[in-house]
């Protein structure tokens, strides 16, 4: 069985060029892609015009909430939620109940996974330190010979820079990338929002910048010196981006996460305390989000990656201070970016195919996904003259905690496609 | 103007609100002269006071001017309720929301828990002090209190000192006293003077500077004692050199017949000193009584089931 994907406007990580072509694929393999391809009478026709085919979607910052959370998310949703973002692969991070921080839980989760429509494209990070507690170095080798992919605490710092030295090398010496939250938690204190003008206005304890970008700095320069592959999570501030970038300039082994809401919101979106914009690291200045937007497309930043924080409603429905932090966001990602982005003329596709989609993946040595002949058809169509309305029906994701709620944006994904399956048609 | 349900804040009032308020709360202190002190307005209406912060002051000036509106008050005993116990604020609202209740004064120390309350609940929800985030009610008693003493506040300077990091009353207070035409400073020092507050605001880290700005009213706030325990200021009596009121300072004010004024309850010797406390431009009882004033015409302007202002 063949289909052919006719007329379609093909995204690459390479340039902002929308070549139109026809793209063929039989099995899981994409068998030819041109101009016009007429000799494809046994297969399927799915006319294309006006959509835009792009490389599918790789999060490398997604909380599964598996196992202990599931009233949150449980692997099978977040594996659906992820698929109705345009998103056939991701990591899944260890701040489970108990914590993915042994050889058992890790192979516990992948086997669940494996359940999952996209399950063997779905990967797990195991945790730096038993528990999360920052102390004793959990068993690092034995899960990655069990099939943990990176090493982080996310969710907290390793505080104590003795313990994240030696995780480092141990981390090195596995070939481990380690991915940091960057928080002095003492600067942070009880702050629930960025420490600024709103948090003086709503009278809510602030988290300053500086918890982050300090912690950044330290956490560098270890990388440096112990050699390992550091990997800044969520990076919320233009001053923490610039120290990244100046030991990048260096020829430090360090990457770095932009999350789409550090794009989108700022601090004054909060209003009337609402606890969809919250969460950790807080959304900052507009200034912050200007700078980070420009570092985005000055390719400062190596992924786009959701930080996807399921909270049930209960959870979210409290006061902002105990509320806890989080949003999701595998399902209005790229859509969002499109509506305000993309469709504006900000950047091109190649900046989300190429930092959502290719780059990913490679941090991770995965193979990439670009829509090309021979290669694995895993991409997703497209329709920029079609609205999505983020409605409790549309989300596939057990919690709701998205600022997008209700709201109606330009763009929709009509289908997307994994190893030549289609897995959602619209 | 619109009817409204709730009071939260000053920061969504309207200048027509608050003069509105503040007019009709001179009527209401008149009847503290009276023998019968009592009017009718709020006759069937029951009033909901729920501090989950202990409170003895406000909460009784709220009690103090339901009751003289004729309103049925009633206590929510935080302390022996299932709150203690693990039910969630909003469990509770539903069981208040069920009791048909017009006018819930609610107190709790984090902030925006009476927006929350008020987003879920038909009733009037007034704010008596959420967190570090806002006190209404003692920001328009402290208003009538100053134009009591100066009349147009318009041009005039009050220099609001202590720790303003955790005040809801500097934040409610230098508000309405700039909607009024004031001009705002506060003292504070560095570790308690939060970083980005509104360019209007002048700041001070000394009383010198502070004196040569020529305030007309000098509004110290209280100074937690919960607060001494932690690294802002190195102990009380270093404290009450540096930021509190002295006795050389009060000469100051007695000097240049400054306005005094406190939202109580002082800390003596702290912020303030016995002095101090006997100073003869102090307005801090007049402002006890006329939070009650205030209090009755805040009750008597809201409207239970009003649409809530966006």
């Amino acid at each position: 069985m063949k289909r052919l994907y006719k007329n379609a406007q093909i995204a690459s990580a390479d340039s902002p060029k929308l070549p139109s072509a026809d793209v063929l694929v039989e099995g899981d393999r994409i068998i030819g892609v041109a101009a016009s391809i007429s000799d494809a009478s046994d297969a399927e026709v799915i006319d294309c015009t006006g959509r835009i085919l792009l490389p599918a979607l790789f999060d490398i910052h997604v909380h599964a909430r598996e196992p202990g959370q599931e009233q949150k998310e449980n692997i099978a949703s977040c594996a659906e939620a992820a698929i109705n973002g345009g998103v056939t692969g991701f990591i899944m991070m260890p701040n489970t109940t108990p914590a993915i921080d042994n050889a058992g839980v890790v192979r516990t989760v992948l086997e669940s996974a494996r359940r999952a429509r996209i399950g063997s494209s779905i990967y797990t990070a195991g945790a730096i330190t038993k528990g999360r507690k920052g102390e004793e170095l959990a068993g690092i080798a034995a899960m990655k010979n069990a099939g943990a992919v990176l090493l982080t605490d996310d969710g907290f710092p390793v505080d104590n820079p003795q313990v994240l030295r030696r995780a480092m090398e141990y981390a090195r010496d596995h070939d481990l990338p380690l991915a940091s939250h960057c928080e002095v938690k003492e600067l942070s204190g009880k702050g629930s929002m960025h420490e600024g003008s709103v948090s003086y206005s709503l009278g809510l304890p602030g988290i300053p910048s500086i918890s982050e970008e300090i912690c950044i700095a330290r956490d560098i320069r270890l990388a440096e010196f112990t050699g390992t592959h550091l990997n800044i999570q969520h990076v919320s501030t233009a001053r923490g981006m610039d120290t990244i970038w100046r030991a990048k300039q260096r020829g430090i082994r360090v990457t770095c996460e932009i999350a789409p809401h550090h794009l989108l919101f700022n601090h004054e979106d909060i209003g009337d305390f609402d606890t969809h914009y919250k969460m950790n690291p807080p959304l900052r200045t507009k200034e912050d989000n200007a700078a980070l937007l420009e570092g985005l497309i000055a390719g400062k930043f190596d992924v786009i990656a959701t930080d996807h924080a399921p909270h049930t409603p209960f959870e979210k429905n409290q006061d902002f201070a105990s509320a806890p932090f989080g949003i999701t966001g595998l399902e209005t990602a790229l859509v969002s970016l499109y509506d305000r982005f993309i469709a504006k003329g900000i950047f091109g596709w190649d900046i989300i195919v190429k930092h959502y989609s290719a780059q990913p993946r490679s941090l991770f040595k995965l193979p990439t996904v670009p829509v090309q002949e021979g290669g694995v058809a895993e991409f997703i169509v497209f329709n920029p003259n079609r609205t999505t309305t983020f409605t409790r029906e549309f989300m596939k994701s057990k919690s709701l905690n998205t600022p997008f709620l209700d709201k109606q944006l330009q763009g929709q994904i009509e289908r997307v496609i994994y190893r030549g399956e289609e897995l959602l048609a619209r | 103007m619109t009817p409204r349900k709730d009071l939260l804040d000053i920061a969504s009032l309207s200048n027509e609100e608050i003069e509105f308020v503040l007019a009709n709360a001179a009527p209401f202190k008149d009847l503290f002269r009276r023998s019968v002190k009592k009017v009718p307005p709020l006759r069937g209406r029951t009033v909901l006071t729920l501090f989950y912060e202990p409170s003895t002051r406000t909460r009784s000036s709220f009690e103090v001017a339901a009751s003289r509106l004729s309103a049925d008050v009633t206590h929510f005993d935080v302390e022996f309720s299932s709150v203690v116990k693990g039910e969630s604020i909003l469990d509770t609202v539903e069981t208040l929301e069920a009791m048909q209740l017009d006018y819930i004064v609610v107190r709790h120390k984090q902030a925006g828990i009476p927006n929350l309350i008020a987003r879920n609940t038909a009733a009037s929800v007034i704010n008596a002090g959420d967190g570090w985030h806002a006190h209404p009610t003692q920001a328009l008693l402290d208003a009538f209190t100053a134009r009591e003493v100066l009349e147009d506040l318009r041009g005039r300077r009050a220099l609001i000192v202590g720790d303003i990091q955790h005040s809801r009353v500097a934040r409610s207070t230098s508000l309405i006293f700039r909607r009024l035409g004031m001009e705002v400073a506060y003292l504070a020092p560095g570790s308690l003077m939060p970083r980005q507050i509104p360019d209007e605001i002048t700041t001070f880290g000394n009383w010198q500077d502070a004196f040569d700005w020529k305030p007309d009213i000098v509004y110290l706030l209280r100074v937690q004692s919960e607060r001494l325990d932690e690294p802002f200021f190195p102990s009380a009596t270093e404290y009450h050199n540096n930021f509190g009121l002295t006795d050389a300072r009060l000469k100051v004010l007695n000097d240049r017949k400054l306005w005094l004024m406190h939202p109580g309850p002082v800390n003596r010797g702290v912020e303030i000193t016995d002095a101090g406390m006997n100073y003869e431009r102090s307005l801090i009882n007049q402002q006890v009584e006329n939070g009650i004033a205030v209090r009755m015409s805040v009750l008597y302007w809201l409207r239970p089931g009003a649409a809530p202002v966006a």
